[in-house]
């Protein structure tokens, strides 16, 4: 802190931080400690110390079919996320188009619509065109919010790259597709590496247009556990909520190795 | 092939998508929020605004929506500025802080507070220990736990809205202020709170949209008795299927949420997106 700063308001300071703290991540721990207990019930602090309910998840047909489907839709989301919105960054990179400061308008719009009102719509637009949602619809629909971050995130990158490289190849006698793959692409790297990330966290947890579009056979982790909850929680649905907590930290580590957590937070 | 031609085929998959998957589904929407047996009419809408059933749960998303936003912004902008005073290591353990329950998934945050806030969960047993409280007092099935969960689940994003604008500050701007004899408390309300005020503005609308369109934590902490306006729909679609008037009101939660957005893109041109 700057100096000079009271005494008091340090203490204070550090005070307000142990609340935000416990206000930020009391519910993680919770779940974290309901899951290692040795109950029936769901209670904290726990009792005992036992991981039954580990095992009992992972010999669970529900749990493994609704991890099975979220792991496949949230990779084949990264891929078509990563795929379109990296081409699409750098053609509103150039500002060659018509329009041009209108496409990063048109492409960050599904962050700024309500994902419930997006949810409704694509339920209501696919039932009454195709009839019943399949895990493609899904994959699309979540590949449309999280088409943004990669956007941005790409954008971002491009911003800070040099213009001349690209003249640069040409000049020396690059293709079209050369200059793309050999300049372009490569310097987009870190961006398209955060999106992607993004891309795979946000089709893993998200739950609203997973409970929209749900089916039968088209149960994802989040709305599996979703149905516990309103129903009947036992500490199986904890371990469940674990497992995807540690897969969250995991995705944090890489991110903060990869780039810097605190730079991609600030920015 | 000319530079345009390739920017188009570039832009083509994105456009396509959203075109197909995004407005097309939406279109599909208004559409249907105004169709009846007999051609278009308004009687959805008629009936929403017209019962008061329906009219109380618009006017408690509002209300709650407004009080997170406020308590979302009371506690992220201090939380935000220490973020920016305190040391790299400190730092880094902050943003942890936030971005991990940013990055988990809302339905298990909202387990974890249905877990503390239970009839026999922590926090109520320790107020009914303090004598804070009479023996029949619950805080699941209340707008309290609407209000903490989902303060919780918004604070990340009012405080990384509010410390990006933060760290561009010109940190002599304070050391000046500090000079010319200001105290510590005048300097951040004269000097850091106005240039902060962007990052606040943006975080508040942010909270404030992502709070009326949510009804995960509000369904699954407030139960059936208490619905909000996203609650409601998620209803008219599942339990009790109208689909017309499930996208009647989500026009409505649209019209709103625009109209609270409006000014904001025209002050800033709608550079912040």
């Amino acid at each position: 802190m700057v100096k000079a700063v009271p005494f008091w308001l340090r203490v204070l300071a550090g005070v307000f931080l142990a609340f935000t703290a416990l206000l930020l991540l009391a519910p993680l721990v919770v779940v974290v400690g309901v899951s290692v207990s040795e109950s029936q019930f769901i209670a904290f602090p726990p009792n005992g110390l036992s991981l039954r309910w580990y095992s009992q998840v992972l010999s669970s047909n529900a749990y493994l079919n609704a991890g099975w489907i979220s792991l496949q839709i949230a990779l084949l989301v990264t891929v078509l996320a990563t795929l379109i919105g990296g081409a699409a960054a750098i053609a509103i990179h150039r500002r060659q188009l018509p329009f041009s400061e209108l496409w990063a308008t048109v492409f960050l719009s599904p962050l700024v619509l309500p994902t419930i009102i997006y949810a409704i719509g694509m339920l209501m637009f696919w039932s009454a065109a195709f009839g019943p949602v399949n895990p493609v619809v899904l994959a699309l629909s979540h590949t449309v919010i999280a088409l943004p971050y990669v956007v941005r995130t790409t954008l971002a990158v491009l911003s800070e790259s040099n213009p001349y490289l690209e003249e640069a190849a040409r000049t020396m006698g690059a293709n079209r597709l050369q200059r793309l793959w050999f300049v372009v692409v490569p310097q987009c790297v870190p961006g398209l590496a955060a999106g992607a990330f993004f891309a795979f966290n946000i089709s893993f947890d998200e739950a609203v247009l997973s409970l929209f579009l749900r089916g039968p056979n088209l149960t994802t982790l989040p709305v599996q556990i979703y149905g516990q909850l309103e129903f009947s929680p036992d500490p199986s649905v904890a371990a469940v909520s674990t497992i995807m907590i540690a897969l969250t930290i995991a995705l944090i580590v890489i991110i903060d190795r990869m780039l810097g957590l605190t730079k991609f937070a600030s920015a | 092939m000319n530079d345009r031609t390739e920017n188009l085929l570039l832009a083509l998959p994105g456009l396509l998508l959203l075109a197909l998957a995004f407005l097309l589904p939406i279109g599909q929407m208004l559409a249907l929020s105004i169709s009846g047996p007999d051609g278009p009419t308004l009687d959805h809408f008629v009936r929403f605004l017209s019962d008061p059933y329906y009219l109380g749960v618009l006017w408690r998303t509002v209300r709650l929506s407004f009080l997170i936003t406020l308590i979302c912004g009371a506690i992220g902008f201090p939380l935000a500025y220490i973020m920016t005073k305190v040391g790299p290591r400190l730092r880094l353990w902050l943003v942890v802080m936030v971005i991990l329950p940013l990055m988990t998934s809302v339905v298990v945050r909202t387990f974890g507070w249905m877990v503390l806030l239970s009839r026999s969960g922590l926090i109520p047993q320790m107020l009914r220990d303090f004598d804070l409280v009479g023996r029949n007092f619950a805080l699941m099935q209340t707008e309290i736990a609407i209000v903490v969960g989902m303060v919780q689940v918004l604070l990340p994003f009012m405080t990384l809205s509010i410390l990006g604008v933060l760290t561009r500050i010109d940190g002599r701007l304070e050391e000046a202020a500090r000079t010319m004899g200001c105290s510590f408390l005048q300097t951040v309300r004269t000097v850091v709170l106005p240039l902060a005020l962007p990052g606040i503005v943006a975080g508040s609308l942010l909270c404030f949209t992502l709070s009326a369109s949510s009804f995960v934590t509000p369904n699954l902490l407030g139960g059936s008795r208490i619905q909000v306006l996203a609650a409601s729909i998620y209803r008219s679609v599942t339990s009790a299927p109208d689909w017309p008037f499930a996208a009647a009101q989500a026009v409505i939660l649209f019209v709103g949420i625009l109209l609270v957005l409006l000014p904001y893109i025209k002050l800033t041109g709608g550079k912040n997106g």
